[in-house]
Parts: structure tokens; C-alpha cells; sequence
């Protein structure tokens, strides 16, 4: 091709370009701030660890609140509060280890699509950690939810003189349908926000690596 | 206030700039994006550079780096408009043998190159660069062969923008 050929003589006569840099431009580079999309998505992972965090903290409110911890014991749930909590911190710490294993394996030196394979596999980490909390969320809802429904069904029926109550079928499945919906309703909202933010950050990237994988089938 | 470390990579880097310009001129339109880039590139570049052992040529080291941080690492700030940039590659025509035909030809392969997607800049960028396809299948993590077929295709892609 005649015309890129033209091209290349240019290009690589070219040597003496403009805007050249001095040392102490390139100094000050060095100490600036990165805004790539791997930094990006590392404080937005730091978010949702944090979040997840909270929410595990929120779950295990045992120690922090007496009255709280008295109200579960009364409802005959405080072991499995515990239990909770503790299996929802190892599983956070579980996702925090993988995901800095993943990111730590991030380099610029390898191939651009090894590079692409470990930010989008990085990336994957954050996602099934984000489908964990989501849907944890969403059974302690439902679950702890529909509880407490008819806890406080029969608590109510107690003070009203009724000693041994029975819910009527119908209610208690009103009850579950709408934690159920509520459920439903957050954890889609959640995972919309999620899906807009990285969709918006992973495009290019996600673009990029469609066309690497296209060219080697 | 410098260490020894920064002090080579700076005086590495300063020597070997162009190379990084031109990745800069290839992905970024305008001055300020221009900067940008070279910008994170320098960071991504002082990063890695503890991990350099020499084992290449720095120039070798540094365009891969650069070429994964414009293809994998940069977010654009602003929309790019496509057509700005190319305008500005009127300075890599010496002034020695200047020639009105040629400079007009430049300018078009120029801007069909800007229309090219970045994989394909990456592959144009090396082949300007004279590399051969071993080193480009390695940089990329494509198999040779299919550096080669998209080579051509590109080849054809960039005819057809200019002959359309």
C-alpha cells in the first residue's frame, strides 16, 4: 500500500517532535495521581467492601445494642444472628482476599490481552461479591422479615388477651409476599446503580477485548 | 529530593519521549488530552519500572506499557472528536522536503488512521514502528498468523476509508 508506505517513511524520519518535555516536567508527572479505570475501579471496590462491612456490622448488632440483642433473644434468633454475622465476615473477607490477589496481578508489562483478561477477571470478583451482598440482603429481608411479621402478629394478639394465636394462612403469606417485593425492589435498584457504573467505566475496555478475542478464535 | 531510581527513569524517559508522544498523538486528540495521556503514562511507566531488568531496551519497554495503558488503563475525559486531531500532524512533515502532494496524501492517511479502532491503532502504531509480527502477536497476545490476516485487513480498511 503505497500510501503507507509514505506514512512510515514519515513516521520514522520523524525525530524531533514538539511539545518535547523537560526532566522536571516529567518529575512532576511522576507525583501526580493516576485516574486509569484499574484506579477507578479499586476505589469503587474499596466502597463496596466498606459498604459490605457496615452491613455485616448493622447484621451483627450483638454487642453494640443490649436492648436489640434482648429483642432478638426474645425472638429466639440470636444464634442465628451470630452465626450470620460471622459467616457473612468471613465471606467478605474472603471476597477482600481474592479481589487484592486479582488486583495485585494487574501489570502493565504483560500482553494487552492478558492485561484485559486480569482487569475484567478483577473486576468479575467485585461482581459476584456485589451478587452475594444483594442477595444475602434480600433473604435477610424475606426471611428475618416474615419473622418478625408474625413475632410481632402474635406479640400484638398476646396484649389483646389472645394467649395462643394462630395467623391466619392468608396473612402470614400477604406477610412474605410483600418482604418478598420489598426484597425484590432493593435488590434491583442495587444492581442497576451497579451495572450503570461499570458499564460506563468497562466499555471501552470491555469493546477492546471483543476485538482482541475476535482475532484470536 | 529525587532518588536514584526516579533520576534514571526520568533521564531514560526524557531521552525516549517521542515514542511515547507519538502513542499519545495516535490515541488522544488535542493538546490537552494529548498531555493527559502522556501524563498517565508516565505513571503507569514510574509504576512498573522497578520490574524493569533491562532485559529489553527501554524504548521496547516503555511503547508496550504505554500501548496497554492508551488501550486498556486511560479513561478519556472528554468525548474525543476524532477529526481535531489529526490536523495537528502537520508538524511530522520535515520542512526540508516539503512537498504539497505528499503533505495532502499525509493528511488523508492521517485521518483514516484516526478512524481506525484502538486495537487496529496499536497494530499500525507497531507496524510504523517497523516491528516485526513475532513482537507485535507478543504485545498484543495474539497469535502471529492472526497479526498477520488483521495487518491486511487493516490494510484494506484503511484503503477503503480513502478510496470509498
Amino acid at each position: 500500500m503505497e500510501e503507507l508506505d509514505l506514512l512510515k517513511k514519515n513516521w520514522q524520519k520523524d525525530t524531533h517532535l514538539s511539545n518535547q518535555f523537560s526532566e522536571n516536567d516529567i518529575y512532576g508527572m511522576l507525583h501526580k495521581k493516576s485516574s486509569s479505570i484499574v484506579k477507578w475501579i479499586f476505589i469503587i471496590s474499596l466502597i463496596e467492601f466498606g459498604i459490605g462491612f457496615l452491613l455485616s456490622f448493622l447484621m451483627s448488632f450483638t454487642k453494640t445494642n443490649e436492648e436489640n440483642m434482648a429483642l432478638l433473644k426474645k425472638m429466639g434468633i440470636y444464634e442465628i444472628n451470630f452465626v450470620t454475622s460471622i459467616f457473612l465476615y468471613a465471606v467478605v473477607f474472603y471476597f477482600i482476599i481474592r479481589f487484592y490477589k486479582m488486583y495485585r496481578n494487574i501489570s502493565t508489562d504483560k500482553n494487552t490481552k492478558d492485561l484485559i483478561d486480569s482487569i475484567l477477571k478483577t473486576r468479575k470478583v467485585v461482581k459476584q461479591y456485589i451478587g452475594f451482598n444483594l442477595s444475602a440482603i434480600a433473604f435477610i429481608i424475606i426471611v428475618f422479615g416474615s419473622y418478625s411479621f408474625s413475632v410481632g402478629y402474635e406479640m400484638l394478639a398476646n396484649k389483646n388477651g389472645d394467649l395462643n394465636p394462630d395467623i391466619p394462612i392468608h396473612l402470614m403469606l400477604i406477610g412474605i409476599l410483600v418482604m418478598t417485593l420489598i426484597a425484590a425492589i432493593i435488590t434491583l435498584i442495587g444492581w442497576y446503580i451497579y451495572k450503570l457504573l461499570y458499564g460506563i467505566l468497562l466499555k471501552r475496555l470491555n469493546k477492546n477485548y471483543e476485538e482482541l478475542k475476535k482475532l484470536d478464535f | 529530593m529525587s532518588t536514584d531510581l526516579e533520576q534514571s527513569f526520568v533521564s531514560q524517559l526524557k531521552t525516549n519521549q517521542n515514542i511515547i508522544h507519538k502513542i499519545c498523538r495516535l490515541y488522544a486528540s488535542g493538546d490537552d488530552a494529548h498531555k493527559d495521556l502522556f501524563q498517565e503514562i508516565t505513571i503507569q511507566l514510574w509504576k512498573a519500572f522497578p520490574k524493569f531488568r533491562g532485559d529489553s531496551k527501554f524504548s521496547t519497554w516503555a511503547y508496550r506499557v504505554a500501548l496497554n495503558t492508551a488501550i486498556t488503563l486511560y479513561r478519556k475525559k472528554t468525548r474525543s472528536i476524532q477529526t481535531v486531531g489529526y490536523e495537528k500532524q502537520e508538524f511530522f512533515i520535515s520542512q526540508e522536503d516539503y512537498n504539497y502532494e505528499e503533505e495532502e496524501q499525509l493528511k488523508l492517511m492521517y485521518k483514516a488512521v484516526y478512524q481506525l479502532n484502538d486495537i487496529e491503532k496499536a497494530l499500525i502504531f507497531m507496524y510504523l514502528e517497523d516491528k516485526d509480527y513475532t513482537e507485535i502477536s507478543e504485545t498484543l497476545g495474539i497469535s502471529e498468523v492472526n497479526a498477520r490476516v488483521k495487518m491486511n485487513r487493516i490494510k484494506g480498511k484503511l484503503k477503503k476509508i480513502l478510496n470509498p
